[in-house]
């Protein structure tokens, strides 16, 4: 499967709150970053964690504005994601389509 | 469900303070837990990703109560039970470690 994103690409993290190990941390969730770099290929945690040999996909450095996860600071944070978290940002989560422009 | 550990970007908890000229290990038992995990992931006991979740799966007072290689024996000790490897009470406590 080819990777889905490349650098510079804008990303939405996804929202969802496993009971799960889980890499996305809670702060990330639900942001819009932009991926810095390709970090290689690997098996999603959250299926290893569980006793699944687990999907091998991309996972990339993401870029956040410190000011857009926290409300506050001008620095900038960058964790390492894996592409089942993610989604191109001008992707309409569930739910919130058809609003008012 | 966010679990205890997830604690990025919350407030109250106080920065993180640098020991200088912090040793390795604090203790014989924590170098004993460190090579001890390194063996039973090589052998395949047990992932890394399984090794992470049973931190994060201590009880939030417990996990909180606990140091760095505290933490990890936890973990060891549940994995090895859920495995069937071996029981908690086959395995020495740090208490144990400490005064062999």
């Amino acid at each position: 499967m080819p990777d889905r994103f490349a650098p510079g690409d804008a990303v939405r993290t996804s929202t969802a709150d496993p009971v799960w190990h889980t890499r996305l941390p809670r702060y990330a969730r639900g942001a819009v970053g932009q991926v810095v770099e390709l970090a290689g290929h690997h098996p999603l945690a959250d299926d290893r964690a569980r006793g699944r040999a687990g999907t091998r996909q991309a996972v990339y450095h993401v870029r956040f504005a410190a000011a857009d996860l926290f409300g506050d600071g001008d620095h900038a944070v960058t964790v390492e994601l894996w592409e089942d978290y993610l989604e191109p940002a001008d992707h309409q989560p569930p739910g919130q389509q058809g609003g008012t422009p | 469900m966010s679990r205890i550990n997830d604690v990025g970007g919350m407030v109250g908890f106080p920065a993180i303070v640098e020991e200088p000229d912090e040793p390795a290990f604090h203790a014989d038992w924590e170098a004993h837990v460190l090579a001890l995990n390194a063996a039973l992931i090589r052998r395949g006991v047990y992932n890394l990703d399984e090794f992470r979740d049973a931190i994060e799966r201590m009880p939030p007072e417990r996990y909180l109560a606990s140091s760095y290689y505290e933490k990890w024996f936890t973990a060891i000790t549940t994995l090895l039970a859920e495995k069937g490897v071996a029981t908690p009470e086959e395995l020495a406590t740090p208490e144990e470690l400490a005064g062999a």
